[in-house]
């Protein structure tokens, strides 16, 4: 369970390009929620994954994952709660590192690691197992680096490893923006899958109106820092993607009122 | 056939001398590699902590202290000026060289200060190398047998810490912080250790170069980085860098193979001081290689480093 309480963040603090990335952002997610995040650029999606992640710090409010009060940690001490899938699959992954690697260092996220060989049979064999579901062929190249990897098998190596373990909160980061569209849909299908079968509480970040139609079980929309639209349950289910476009219009046209 | 002939011959009655020299030199290369390779941190601290270990050492046997407390002594010295320059970098925020650079100059204070001259001789003192038994003590064979073992023994152990989960883990780092990070990975303490670590390799050699040569002088690690460099690639094109035990090998072979280079070159004539223009020739011509392989074009960044 999430609960950001009154998350505020101002950049450039007192001068003439201040900017309000975070504004009273107050947000619960029940687990096993399955919540996608849309917005204009600039509405603050991205200020809100950093939050939680731990990458910015908030000049106040809270966050708090399953009772545990993680608003002062830095990321390092937050990773036994969150695992995040970056837009960027060049940033998910240790590119100089094996396959078989990646995966250990996925396992051990937040736990304590031992002075003990890593790569032993027995994981060898697990990651073998968990990478044959995507079938992409992975699980044959447990000792290939990873820069050898199109961004397509980085990307599902990333989610793979993000979903190891059951988070306590999944972060998803545009994380299929920058694949093709056949690449996109297999991540994609992925992601679906494992979220489920470990119900997993996950915050997925998107442009893509119609994967905020097809997945999820809850719709946000950010707007300059703050939450402007939520659906949920029976309505969620009914929502089409001119819906939300037409959300995104009426903001646009008060924009424009404003300026 | 009379300059082959006197090369040749000069060329070999060096080698176990070389060779000496060379293993002894191997953990300074190893101190190089460390933050070059596993941690993507070009640093130069070395430069620095490989007198900074001499000198401590020297100071040490000078007042009478075992050899083995003397190089004690100069890896936990070397050990903090390494992670003075990760601390540097990391809370500051300043450039990996230039946290290297900074650290290396103030070491030239802190070396002459910590011997209160410019060069100490402990010849007469007692080293590791007279603890080797069935070799005359002073002969370059004591120094192979005792610097080997001791290679040999670091090799192994850190062989075994990269392939444990922590040892992952600091590599992590190296491959990509933003990454380990947000696996969970102490960043900070893993940069600190490792430079750390890297900076007690230097020093180390320092120690042992001190005990070996007989006299500690503050001038002893100019240049040393370079010739490093220059050993690290020769080793990594001999042995390879893509599994761990590889990479790990490479300062140690490369060591080897460039001293003897280095000897070779001198037996032929090379006036000595044109060694170090020649050093950095070869090591400009191997970062330049995939550069000029891809033709004009410009090659894309082979390596990535922090900034």
């Amino acid at each position: 369970m999430l609960q950001i309480r009154a998350a505020r963040k101002v950049f450039y603090k007192g001068q003439p390009d201040e900017k309000v990335a975070l504004n009273g952002l107050d947000l619960t997610l029940a687990n096993g929620d399955f919540a996608v995040v849309i917005g204009s650029n600039g509405a603050g999606k991205s200020s809100m994954l950093n939050a939680i992640s731990g990458a910015l710090r908030l000049d106040s409010g809270s966050i708090v994952i399953n009772g545990d009060d993680i608003t002062a940690r830095p990321v390092h001490k937050r990773a036994a709660h969150i695992a995040r899938v970056f837009q960027d699959p060049m940033l998910g992954t240790a590119a100089s590192m094996t396959v078989a690697e990646n995966m250990l260092l996925a396992e051990l996220r937040g736990r304590r690691r031992s002075l003990r060989h890593g790569l032993n049979a027995k994981r060898l064999a697990d990651y073998r197992e968990r990478l044959s579901i995507l079938g992409l062929g992975l699980e044959d190249r447990l000792d290939t680096r990873v820069e050898l990897l199109s961004g397509g098998q980085r990307q599902s190596l990333s989610l793979i490893m993000a979903v190891g373990g059951s988070p306590d909160l999944l972060l998803l980061d545009e994380h299929t923006a920058a694949l093709d569209p056949r690449t996109a849909d297999i991540v994609m299908n992925a992601t679906v899958r494992a979220v489920e079968a470990l119900k997993l509480t996950t915050l997925m970040v998107t442009h893509n109106m119609q994967h905020a139609v097809d997945f999820g079980n809850r719709v946000i929309m950010l707007d300059a820092g703050r939450i402007r639209l939520e659906i949920g349950g029976e309505d969620k289910a009914n929502v089409t993607v001119a819906d939300l476009i037409g959300h995104f219009a009426t903001k646009t046209d008060r924009m424009m009122l404003a300026s | 056939m009379d300059f082959l002939q006197i090369t040749l011959s000069s060329f070999v009655s060096l080698i176990p001398v070389t060779l000496a020299q060379s293993l002894i030199l191997g953990f300074v290369v190893a101190g190089i590699m460390i933050p070059f390779r596993m941690l993507s941190f070009p640093d130069l601290t070395s430069e620095g902590a490989f007198p900074l270990g001499g000198c401590v050492c020297g100071v040490a046997l000078a007042a009478g202290f075992s050899p083995l407390a003397a190089i004690g002594m100069a890896l936990v010295t070397g050990f903090i000026a390494g992670c003075s320059t990760a601390f540097i970098h990391l809370r500051f925020r300043i450039h990996t060289l230039l946290a290297g650079i900074l650290v290396m100059t103030m070491l030239y204070s802190v070396n002459l200060r910590i011997m209160g001259r410019s060069n100490l001789s402990v010849f007469g003192s007692e080293t590791i190398f007279d603890w080797v038994p069935f070799a005359q003590p002073g002969f370059p064979i004591a120094k192979i047998i005792a610097v080997g073992i001791i290679s040999i023994a670091i090799f192994a152990l850190l062989n075994f810490f990269f392939t444990t989960e922590k040892g992952t883990a600091v590599r992590a780092v190296g491959a990509n912080p933003v990454m380990a990070e947000a696996q969970g990975i102490n960043v900070w303490a893993a940069t600190i250790g490792g430079i750390g670590l890297a900076g007690s390799f230097s020093a180390l050699s320092g120690a042992l170069m001190v005990q070996s040569q007989g006299f500690a002088d503050v001038n002893m690690g100019l240049g040393i980085l370079i010739n490093g460099l220059a050993a690290l690639m020769i080793g990594e094109a001999i042995v390879g860098k893509d599994k761990v035990w590889r990479q790990l090998l490479a300062p140690f072979a490369g060591a080897i193979v460039y001293y003897q280079l280095v000897s070779l070159c001198l037996a032929a004539g090379m006036p000595p001081p044109d060694l170090k223009l020649a050093t950095g020739a070869f090591v400009l011509l191997m970062l330049a290689l995939p550069s000029l392989r891809g033709g004009r074009q410009a090659a894309a960044a082979k390596e990535s480093f922090r900034e």
